[in-house]
């Protein structure tokens, strides 16, 4: 899941695989501003076919924390 | 008013990236202007232009930024950085609070908006980047460039149609004449080569339809005119007090000395026909100069190759310059490479830097019967020539006059 979660962002920010990591939040990672917190939602969204409330994943979010939400809403 | 030094010079143009190679092609006369290939033209009333298909090789941008921005902030981008290297300026060297960006821009960033625009209508509101809202708006290259280089201070984009950039220079030297600023990067960019903007401009009526002959279809004064040809673009200078370039011995390109504008006010698209007002704001522009007509040695041209447009450009010259208006040389560079619109007054004011370094004038190019032969138009190749004191004219649609005096170190 985490690899999966990487190779989305990479793809869709055009960011380094090695800049993200596991346990880092994606603002100190990679510096993703608003816009693209924007972006990832929606592609996480689409991707995984789950909905997701403003403040689950946020800039200060890690790789990890993302992937505990989609986790959570896959299995309801 | 205050002499403003010119102290860098950024050019991407389809007559090449970067002064020198700008210089080289217009000075042999070459034309860049071609069919469109980035999208099917073939139903347009006019399908040429002048592209830049070779932007990538000159930008170091990341893949991260440029998916976020449009064309024309792209071209901003790169023009700033050759400007800056050009001044020798590094911006983290600068108090980020007394650097100003002014910026001319007519129609704003379509490619990226056109695209999204139909993913909107095809994919619903989810199917639209979330970048659209910062890429296409006309102020957004002067953001893009200012969140580069960590630019704070103040700064504003002009959108007075094809007179945009030419007026974004005059109301920096402005700001930058009252000590509101240490330096200010001032120019314009210009991305018409899309499908919507094309077919506006094709709408307003002023392109030429001469798809045969590319080469020959932009010619301005020319009997056989027929409209003038886009083209897509950017040129950004950098502008200093002249007691801070001397401090830091920077290289002088030229000097502002004076800047005018007007409206005819008669209009929705077309100028007035008697020059007035164009007259007008070139001796708004001398005054400010503190010069005298006799004083200009050479005058680059707006030259839409409309009549309308060009008889009263003309109209206007022979009611500031009299008699002597048929002696002074007469250039339009954009010719060669296409009317850059909100962009086309700064890359002229780059071209008669350059025709003033040089001592030469490149030729306006297809000017072989002019409407008007008494002139002393630059045709058939450059000609050698010293200039000292030269006028820049840029006019938008409604009326809009603008002239720019800049002066030779």
């Amino acid at each position: 899941m985490k690899e999966k979660i990487k190779e989305l962002l990479v793809k869709l920010l055009r960011v380094k695989p090695e800049e993200l990591k596991d346990a880092v939040s994606l603002q100190d990672s990679i510096g993703v501003d608003s816009t693209e917190m924007v972006e990832t939602v929606i592609a996480l969204e689409k991707n995984f076919g789950i909905k997701l409330n403003p403040k689950e994943i946020t800039k200060f979010s890690t790789i990890n924390d993302i992937e505990k939400v989609i986790l959570s809403k896959s299995t309801k | 008013m205050t002499k403003i030094a010119v102290t860098g010079i950024g050019v991407v143009t389809p007559s090449g990236i970067g002064k020198r190679q700008f210089w080289a092609n217009i000075k042999a006369g070459r034309s860049f202007i071609k069919a469109i290939t980035r999208f099917d033209a073939s139903k347009y009333p006019s399908r040429i232009a002048g592209q830049i298909d070779d932007l990538e090789k000159y930008t170091h941008l990341s893949e991260r930024l440029l998916k976020k921005i449009d064309a024309f902030s792209h071209m901003a981008l790169v023009a700033s950085e050759l400007a800056l290297i050009d001044a020798g300026i590094d911006i983290k060297n600068e108090d980020p609070n007394l650097v100003g960006i002014f910026l001319g821009n007519a129609i704003g960033g379509w490619l990226y908006a056109e695209t999204e625009l139909r993913d909107l209508y095809i994919e619903g509101r989810e199917g639209v980047s979330p970048y659209m809202a910062s890429a296409w708006f006309p102020a957004a290259p002067q953001g893009q460039v200012s969140i580069y280089y960590g630019i704070k201070g103040f700064s504003k984009t002009v959108v007075a149609d094809r007179a945009s950039s030419l007026m974004a220079i005059g109301y920096g030297r402005k700001i930058l004449g009252k000590d509101k600023l240490n330096m200010i990067i001032a120019g314009g960019m210009e991305a018409p080569v899309t499908p919507y903007a094309l077919l506006c401009c094709n709408t307003y009526g002023a392109l030429s339809k001469n798809n045969a002959r590319p080469q020959e279809a932009y010619r301005p004064f020319d009997k056989k005119r027929d409209g003038c040809v886009i083209g897509e673009g950017s040129g950004i200078i950098v502008l200093e007090g002249i007691e801070r370039a001397r401090g830091r011995n920077a290289n002088i390109a030229a000097y502002i000395s004076g800047y005018g504008t007007s409206c005819d006010g008669v209009d929705r698209i077309n100028p007035a026909l008697d020059g007035v007002q164009l007259a007008r704001a070139i001796d708004l522009a001398l005054n400010d100069a503190g010069l005298r007509p006799e004083q200009i040695d050479y005058i680059s041209l707006d030259g839409l190759a409309r009549q309308d447009w060009d008889d009263s450009e003309m109209q206007a010259l022979k009611r500031v310059f009299g008699e002597r208006a048929k002696k002074i040389p007469l250039g339009c560079p954009k010719s060669m490479f296409g009317n850059l619109l909100g962009a086309s007054g700064v890359v002229d004011i780059i071209a008669a830097i350059l025709s003033m370094q040089n001592g030469l004038v490149p030729p306006i190019l297809n000017l072989d019967t002019p409407a008007d032969s008494s002139f002393n138009y630059v045709t058939g190749q450059s000609k050698e020539c010293e200039i000292n004191k030269a006028l820049v004219i840029s006019r938008g649609r409604g009326g809009i006059n603008s002239a720019l005096v800049i002066e030779k170190p």
